[in-house]
């Protein structure tokens, strides 16, 4: 039988998330053996862009061009998995989604950069939005186990499985001390999707969201919870779309679940 | 029952001793306010005796929070992994709600299929309890967990320049014979101030829950708008059931090698909190708000359990009401379903 | 050992261990369904394994998962282990894509099954819809190959559409036999073949004369929307609650009263069900 056919691409994004696929360096040959690389032009050359099993897609979709290539990759591909959590929820590229487009152009480039191609770009977005996305691996990079776990169960047949649960019960198994309870910390854990061993508050860092919201995440609560604490409503808002911008500033504020359909 | 006594300067020695029986876990302090379970490392003074609840209770030494059960392979199946099952461990510094916790699990693991893993760690796990007084979050008292005896091995009460030591299994007799020198017989003045100890004990606990016909209230109760408002402030977050030293319930998933061959199967603490806590194949959720969710755990300990067991599955060790980051109260809650005034 | 348990620890009985299974033969029953006849490969444990009508076994994909599956078959038919299965989720969709001889995972068999003791001796009346004929299967067959303890034995099986029709092969041959009075239905039929009744399953109780509820059990199983009106039905014709039997579907993950995933209110679906009685279930709030 063939080995199945895999492509890695990178649209919007710090290539962190391909780049630690590159490092998941005791595995790779293990992984290299058991697929067929057709196109990673991050780790190769001679790349090829044909019909492919799986599809792994990094970076939020931010001008035409990639709407292009993305909607194309989608043709070739059996599966499609967003990677990291640009691609799944817009990343810190749709941190400020809700300024316009024009506005921050002009703030970032001025008149400077009007006949650059790079200047033709729009509100950054997740694949999701373009495309038919089957499996989303989260982070901010993503984490090299799951990324593993993912290929491995993907390779068998299975979509992966991947925890679903908020950061807090990870957080809760390494025994940390809360930072939100008892120091009264800004932590976006009770929102945010597990994964990643909660390695922040491990460090005594709260928890920034680097991996997006977990299915019907509560944001009324928890905004309601960081206001108890003192901290303004645009602190609030700033911190919690810098990584899911894409979930609409009504969200973050209204008693309202938000709920998501991805896997 | 056995009962010596044992000065406060000896404590170093009777842990040296515990050593001979084992990994020693103490609690230690942590952070600002918070207290985990950690090998001794020789120095009594970093042992917490005052913490009343480390993050996660003992329960994590009988059931991981995750742990293999199997490995696979696709020709051979599945065999049992356990391989630090048989390792010999000693709890110290186990207060009586902790107790009474491992034994509402007991009820869930044994029956008539037995659960190996924690069975085994039961058999290894040398438990030697430490006496505690109660704080504003601590209703032990009122769910009959204030007190033990049975279900340790040691217990050391506080009576001021000495322990009481209560000797509760044949294994405990064993750790006190390795070590004559440091006990002596217990005296008039060790009962009299054991007394003193109890009583004062007793007058400290500030919060009470009546548990009085509560099944019933709760039956009751069950469509109060309350569930559903406490259900809108709940972050399914996870955290009181972690927390909690008598929650048991667990997800099960496989893992599989990039060989497409060899795997693993896990098991994972889960919670009844969780979106898919009670989802089945197909898509259908037979719990689909979180009220009804957070309902479900609250009747579970104050109801099903109860009705199963004859206790409840709560031991009002109070680490839920502090692990709430929306402060969800359990205990408000009760009250207000029993028409108490309250908070909640 | 200090717990109060009196427990034996049995280390090569691990009550979560998946006994080796082969999937003997794969049987399309309709569109997304198909029967699997399993059997586990100690052939000893074959032959011992003994259950009771009703009852549900938890089935392994080696590399994807565990789920619990309604066992189809009949106690008295040893040494192999049926199970009629809808392609719904990640075990089920691995299972498809298995041909036959491959292994699997079984461990088993669990729950309460029908009580068939004090069943026997009465009228039998099965109401089934769609894939509900799954678990109703073992008690159909265990009636009929202990025929003579039961009185009546009655068969009401509706299903969306002809090729929904699950065991197709047997129905051609229960429906003429004088033992049973078997009725099937469907809710439509496109094709216009259909040689039996068009219409919802309630639509089958104008075909049975005389049901005596006081000497009947009625035994469901379906999606919600046949309990509910069966039972209105049954009600209707004085069925005492504690004489309608229902299999409820939950995620039994371990199938052992461990796991909780399948509590409804203080009853476990894998221990005190999947069979609950009307009374039951009515008291137990989350049921259906």
């Amino acid at each position: 039988m063939a080995k199945p056919s895999i492509g890695v691409y990178g649209l919007t994004g710090c290539a962190g998330c391909q780049l630690n696929i590159i490092n998941c360096e005791d595995e790779l040959l293990d992984i290299a053996a058991a697929v067929d690389i057709k196109s990673f032009i991050m780790a190769q050359t001679g790349n090829v862009e044909c019909e492919i099993d799986i599809a792994f897609v990094e970076g939020a979709v931010s001008n035409e061009k990639q709407k292009k290539q993305l909607l194309d990759i989608r043709e070739r591909a059996g599966l499609l998995v967003a990677i990291g959590t640009c691609a799944s929820w817009g990343g810190v590229e749709a941190m400020i989604n809700d300024v316009p487009r024009e506005v921050a152009k002009k703030d970032v480039y001025g008149d400077t950069m009007k006949d650059n191609p790079f200047y033709d770009c729009f509100n950054p977005m997740p694949l999701k939005d373009v495309v038919k996305v089957d499996f989303q691996i989260v982070g901010c990079p993503i984490e090299r186990p799951q990324f593993i776990q993912a290929v491995a169960s993907l390779l068998n047949g299975n979509l992966p499985l991947l925890p679903t649960y908020a950061l807090c019960t990870e957080c809760k198994f390494k025994e940390n001390e809360c930072l939100l309870i008892e120091q009264d910390k800004f932590c976006l854990g009770p929102v945010t999707k597990a994964g990643c061993g909660a390695r922040c508050p491990s460090n005594n860092i709260p928890c920034e969201g680097c991996r997006g919201p977990v299915f019907e995440a509560n944001y009324a609560s928890e905004v309601e919870i960081m206001l108890e604490k003192g901290y303004t409503k645009e602190y609030i808002a700033q911190q919690m779309s810098t990584f899911a911008g894409t979930i609409s500033a009504e969200d973050l504020g209204a008693r309202k679940l938000v709920k998501t359909d991805i896997p | 029952m056995k009962s010596l006594r044992m000065a406060k300067r000896h404590l170093p020695k009777f842990l040296e001793s515990l050593g001979k029986w084992g990994k020693v876990y103490v609690p230690v302090k942590l952070g600002k306010n918070s207290y985990r379970w950690e090998e001794f490392d020789g120095e009594v003074d970093n042992i917490a005796l005052d913490a009343l609840r480390t993050v996660i209770p003992a329960k994590k030494f009988f059931y991981k929070p995750r742990e293999v059960m199997f490995e696979y392979d696709k020709t051979n199946g599945y065999t049992q992994a356990c391989a630090e099952c048989e390792e010999d461990v000693i709890l110290f510094g186990i207060h009586s709600c902790g107790i009474h916790s491992l034994e509402t699990l007991d009820n869930i693991f044994a029956g008539k299929y037995v659960d190996n893993y924690y069975f085994t760690r039961r058999k290894n796990i040398t438990i030697v309890g430490t006496s505690c007084m109660p704080d504003k979050h601590c209703f032990c008292k009122s769910m009959g967990a204030d007190t033990v005896d049975e279900g340790y091995d040691i217990f050391l009460t506080d009576l001021g320049d000495d322990f009481l030591i209560g000797v509760g299994s044949s294994k405990g007799d064993d750790i006190v014979n390795d070590n004559p020198d440091i006990y002596e017989e217990v005296d008039e003045s060790t009962t009299k101030r054991y007394l003193e100890f109890r009583n004062k004990r007793d007058e400290s606990f500030e919060l009470v829950l009546d548990t009085s016909d509560l099944p019933t209230i709760l039956d009751f109760q069950y469509d109060n708008p309350l569930w559903d408002e406490l259900g809108e402030r709940c972050l399914a977050c996870g955290s009181c059931s972690m927390v909690c030293p008598t929650c048991y319930c667990y997800n099960v998933d496989d893992t599989i090698n990039l060989d497409s061959e060899t795997g693993e199967r896990w098991r994972e603490w889960d919670c009844c909190l969780f979106r898919d806590h009670a989802l089945v194949a197909g898509g259908h959720n037979f719990r689909e708000n979180q009220g009804g969710r957070l309902k479900h755990r609250y009747l579970h300990k104050q109801q099903a359990y109860l009705g199963d067991f004859g206790r409840t599955a709560c031991v009002g060790c109070g680490r839920c009401i502090v692990a709430c980051p929306a402060n969800i109260d359990y205990v408000e809650c009760l009250k207000a379903m029993r028409g108490e005034m309250t908070s909640a | 050992m200090l717990s109060k348990q009196t427990v034996k620890l049995d280390p090569a009985n691990n009550p979560y261990k998946p006994r080796l299974a082969r999937i003997v033969s794969i049987k399309p029953q309709a569109p997304d369904h198909k029967l699997f006849q399993l059997r586990f490969e100690d052939r000893d444990y074959a032959e011992s394994f003994c259950t009771r009508p009703g009852q549900f076994a938890e089935l392994s994909i080696i590399g994807v998962g565990e789920c619990p599956i309604s066992i189809s078959s009949p106690p008295t038919r040893k040494g192999i282990v049926e199970m009629c299965v809808r392609r719904t989720g990640r075990v089920t969709n691995a299972l498809f894509d298995l041909p036959t001889n491959s292994m699997v995972g079984l461990r088993g068999p669990y729950g309460n099954g029908y009580p068939v003791e004090d069943m026997e001796g009465n009228d039998l009346l099965m109401i089934a819809g769609g894939l509900g004929m799954a678990p109703l299967r073992s008690l159909l067959w265990y009636a009929l190959d202990n025929r003579a303890r039961f009185n009546r034995v009655i068969l009401l099986y509706g299903t969306r559409s002809p090729e929904d029709l699950l065991f197709r092969e047997e129905f051609d041959d229960l429906i003429t036999r004088a033992d049973l009075e078997c009725h099937v239905t469907v809710d439509k039929d496109p094709t216009g073949n259909w040689p039996y009744n068009v219409g919802v399953v309630t639509s089958l109780f104008d075909k049975v004369d005389n049901l005596n509820p006081d000497t009947t059990y009625a035994a469901i199983c379906g999606p919600p929307v046949v309990y509910k009106f069966v039972i209105d039905q049954l009600l209707k014709l004085n069925f005492s609650k504690g004489r309608i039997l229902m299999s409820l579907e939950r995620m039994m993950k371990c199938g052992i009263g461990k796991c909780l995933h399948c509590s409804i209110g203080h009853k476990y679906t894998c221990l005190d069900g999947p069979i609950f009685t009307y009374w039951d279930a009515i008291n137990l709030r989350e049921s259906i």
